[in-house]
């Protein structure tokens, strides 16, 4: 298990800085240094006067196998988000009035939300489960267009 | 007397009681609300209301004719751009910021590619088509296979999906007036849309707090 920090709660200026033997929690970006804690401690949890230290997981339980049926009925509904996207997309784009612009806008952080949720449940809860490494890996085995990320897709899938 | 509920957000409404807070008098019978009132919590139309104890859940609507011809849209580029955004939320979720970076890089770039398609009335004619048959149809499988997530999922989306076509009807009819220069407020966790001064206190849909809200203000007119 490692420590992370919810900041939040952090008033950044306390209690984890002295109890970790490592020096894991002091850091300038906020969050804790996964490579330094320790797995079986959790004095900052302990100690942390805003309950903000958590210990989570270095490693997650594979997702629960998704049967096909329920694979297909959520894929109907992703397409249809989609498209709703695009067709946002496109009065985002183009509307001349502000209001609309606006409510466009709302309407596109809406689906984009709905759509990831029907991702997850479709198999792709965890980055590290094998059908989001099946997606990072497909995108390699593909030629992809001029400006393709291919970096970060590499980089990505070793961090997996 | 009877009582309605609303489906999105569980508000009671009752004859008896009225809805003084939006204008409606004590004893006003449920056929004589008007019919562009909104439910005072979440903002649902009429058609979200079930009468308490009545037979059945919500009428089945009848698949509506869709307002135009469905176009053949190529949804590739939006779909990857999905993909990869979801596993930067997912890595985020997990306190990995440099893998999320590297998703919001993949997910950037093809969300750049996707092609604008489509209005609002598009997206109207696809709201109508999943709440009349993409959910329902959804649910009947992850019910028969105890999928407990999907089912969470599907509750939520089709509570979302009702309110965002609620919106789009009203913005039809009143135009800019529809927003008369509030905010929009989206609730982060599952996607609920509330126009206002302020976010609601909870979620109606979802429950999460205030603070997971995220703010769309209106922009200034070019
Ligand atoms: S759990 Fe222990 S090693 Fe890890 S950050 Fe906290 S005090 Fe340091
Ligand atoms: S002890 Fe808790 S509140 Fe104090 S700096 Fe550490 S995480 Fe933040």
């Amino acid at each position: 298990m490692k420590a992370v920090r919810n900041i939040r709660l952090c008033t950044k200026d306390c209690m984890c800085l002295y109890v970790c033997p490592t020096g894991a929690t002091d850091t300038e970006n906020g969050q804790i240094d996964a490579s330094k804690c320790l797995d079986a401690c959790r004095a900052c949890v302990d100690a942390c006067p805003e309950h903000a230290i958590s210990k989570v997981p270095f490693n997650y339980p594979p997702q629960q196998a998704k049967k096909d049926n329920v694979l297909k009925a959520l894929r109907v509904l992703l397409d249809s988000k989609l498209k709703q996207e695009q067709a946002l997309d496109n009065i985002i784009k183009t509307s001349a009035s502000p209001a609309q612009k606006q409510l466009a806008k709302a309407l596109k952080m809406s689906t984009r939300l709905m759509a990831e949720d029907l991702l997850r449940e479709s198999g792709y809860m965890l980055p590290q489960g094998a059908p989001a490494r099946e997606f990072l890996q497909g995108l390699l085995d593909k030629e992809q267009e001029e400006g393709f990320p291919k970096e970060a897709v590499e980089q990505g899938l070793k961090l997996l | 007397m009877s009582i309605y509920v609303c489906m999105v957000c569980g508000f009671d409404y009752d004859e008896a009681a009225g809805e003084p807070g939006s204008g409606i008098a004590p004893g006003t019978k449920w056929e004589d609300v008007p019919e562009d009132w909104v439910c005072p919590i979440c903002g649902a139309d009429k058609s979200m209301f079930t009468r308490q104890g009545g037979e059945e859940q919500k009428p089945a609507a009848p698949a509506p004719e869709p307002k135009k011809e469905a176009k053949a849209i190529n949804t590739n580029y939006k779909l990857q751009a999905v993909m990869a955004s979801n596993l930067a939320c997912g890595s985020k979720k997990q306190y990995r910021e440099e893998l999320s970076g590297f998703m919001s890089q993949v997910a950037d770039f093809f969300e750049a590619r996707s092609t604008p398609q489509g209005d609002l009335d598009d997206v109207l004619d696809l709201l109508a088509q999943d709440s009349a048959t993409g959910y329902a149809q959804a649910f009947e499988v992850a019910r028969k296979e105890k999928d407990r997530g999907s089912q969470r999922a599907l509750t939520w989306g089709e509570k979302v999906s009702a309110i965002q076509a609620t919106l789009i009807k009203r913005f039809n009819k009143d135009g800019d007036a529809a927003l008369s220069g509030n905010d929009i407020f989206v609730c982060d966790a599952c996607g609920f849309i509330f126009v206002g001064q302020e976010a609601p206190e909870i979620c109606p849909v979802c429950k999460v707090p205030r603070f997971k809200f995220n703010k769309i203000s209106k922009e200034a007119s070019a």
